[in-house]
């Protein structure tokens, strides 16, 4: 029974818990979205969540970074709990950075202006502080010649990698990404996700909710699969895509099989893992 | 019946002194209108409840009522309280009052018109409610409302007419003066409306250069 997709545990025990969340429970309503959610990420860690829609994703990644009030449970960052009313805007936004799937830029303010304004608000750099810190994070995501345009100016693409390093201006300690390359053409899809891998080799720890099957396996050291407002199996990105345990994961991969094509069938190994049937 | 403009040519600089005075209480009552009338927007949509409540019954009562009241209410009604205000202070206070109702209602609608997104891009890189108001919500907005803005300082140069029931010498009230000299009502009230029209014609024009200047990115 056992085999070799068994193993639950992240790759780095030594490092310290970044991101820690315990039985969080949220609903709209009489709806119940999150039905208590456990999961923590080491530091560095980059964990992947896909599911279907409605599943919860989004609402998981809005309740860690206070878009969203929780109704049970805790969220702790590197220990300490951030969840509670105690904790401003200003706090969270030092600790957590957050990407949209519609890149939410100030459409009024040029690439630079998104990039300093928080920094110089919040983190209390001077005007030429946060640009240098700015025009360091363009240069990250290979953006500087665009530094005076305006969002409307900007490719989607574009545009995500700006919003991304917005996000790194203010030094946040983990990365939520919520569908970032989603609302993209599909040409413009790899330059956003050569962005996010760049970021994930850097140490960044991150929580990526994606529906980009191949980039999750290649770029996650662990990924969760939510169904129905919980976590149904969570692993080594090998396991889940290869060989799920579960009956609805398996159900969802089939699904997106189906979209991707063989894509994802050639590209993983051969299934190694022995039939529990 | 023939149109005899000479009887009241005589009386011109009268009348256009009297548009100076339609003018200065125009533009004041826009000016401080338009400051109260964002102040009241913007408290209008905050996340107060109770602030929210009284802006939001501010705007009803003064949206509801008629401008004529509201200046009787001034200039007739203070004075019972131990406030006497001059005829122009209560009558620019007044359109003030009123211009900010409606204002304040533009205002909203411009902001609940920012995407929702905007507010949650600002919150998580720290910003503050007022913050996001101030550099993120407010400079979208007013791009939004400029073309009813625009309306309103229309609306408001016409209302102003209402000022010649508190005696103020506005041009209006000039226009039934040299009426009542010359006799000649329609001579001198085409030109008082011709006067109003070139008026509020510079200022569509005024406003429409400035939308251009500020949609143009």
């Amino acid at each position: 029974m056992p085999n070799s997709c068994d193993s639950l545990s992240s790759s780095s025990l030594s490092a310290p818990t970044a991101l820690e969340v315990r039985n969080l429970q949220k609903s709209f309503g009489d709806i119940s979205v999150l039905k208590g959610i456990s999961l923590a990420l080491s530091e560095g860690e980059v964990v992947s969540v896909i599911g279907p829609s409605g599943s919860g994703k989004s609402t998981l990644a809005r309740c860690i970074c206070r878009l969203e009030e929780i109704n049970g449970g805790e969220v702790l960052l590197y220990g300490k709990r951030i969840d509670n009313a105690r904790h401003s805007n200003r706090d969270i936004a030092r600790l957590v950075g957050m990407i949209f799937q519609q890149f939410n830029l100030f459409p009024h303010l040029s690439v630079v202006e998104n990039l300093i304004l928080s920094p110089v608000r919040i983190l209390g750099l001077s005007p030429k502080e946060a640009e240098e810190k700015a025009m360091a994070l363009l240069q990250r995501v290979g953006l500087v010649d665009k530094k005076n345009a305006r969002p409307n100016e900007l490719s989607g693409g574009q545009r995500q990698r700006v919003a991304i390093a917005r996000a790194l201006a203010m030094s946040p300690k983990i990365m939520l990404f919520d569908e970032p390359t989603s609302a993209l053409d599909p040409e413009l899809v790899g330059e956003v996700l050569e962005v996010i891998a760049d970021l994930a080799d850097s140490g960044m720890t991150m929580m990526i909710i994606t529906h980009e099957m191949m980039f999750a396996k290649e770029v996650s050291d662990r990924v969760l699969f939510m169904d129905e407002g919980k976590i149904v199996e969570q692993g080594p990105p090998e396991n889940i895509f290869v060989c799920p345990r579960m009956p609805r994961t398996q159900l969802f991969l089939q699904r997106m099989l189906v979209h991707f094509g063989k894509e994802l069938v050639t590209s993983t190994e051969e299934r190694t893992c022995p039939d529990d049937a | 019946m023939t149109l005899d403009f000479s009887a009241v040519t005589p009386y011109l600089h009268m009348l256009l002194r009297g548009a100076a005075i339609t003018v200065q209480a125009s533009f004041l009552s826009l000016l401080f209108g338009t400051i109260l009338g964002i102040f009241v927007g913007a408290v209008r949509v905050a996340p107060f409840g109770p602030l929210r409540s009284l802006a939001s019954a501010y705007i009803y009562v003064i949206r509801g009522t008629p401008l004529l009241i509201q200046l009787f209410l001034i200039y007739f009604g203070l004075p019972s309280l131990g406030l006497n205000l001059p005829a122009f202070s209560a009558g620019v206070i007044g359109l003030t009052i009123n211009s900010s109702g409606y204002v304040g209602e533009i205002v909203r609608g411009g902001i609940e018109a920012v995407p929702k997104g905007q507010w949650e891009a600002s919150k998580v890189l720290g910003l503050s409610y007022l913050h996001t108001m101030r550099f993120i919500i407010l400079p979208q907005a007013i791009r939004n409302m400029l073309p009813a803005i625009g309306n309103e300082f229309v609306t408001l140069i016409k209302e102003s007419s209402l000022l010649s029931t508190l005696a103020i010498t506005e041009l209006t009230m000039v226009g039934q003066q040299v009426r009542s000299v010359t006799y000649a009502s329609f001579e001198t009230f085409i030109i008082v409306g011709l006067i109003y029209l070139t008026m509020t014609s510079i200022t569509s024009l005024m406003l429409r250069h400035i939308e251009k200047r500020w949609t143009v990115d």
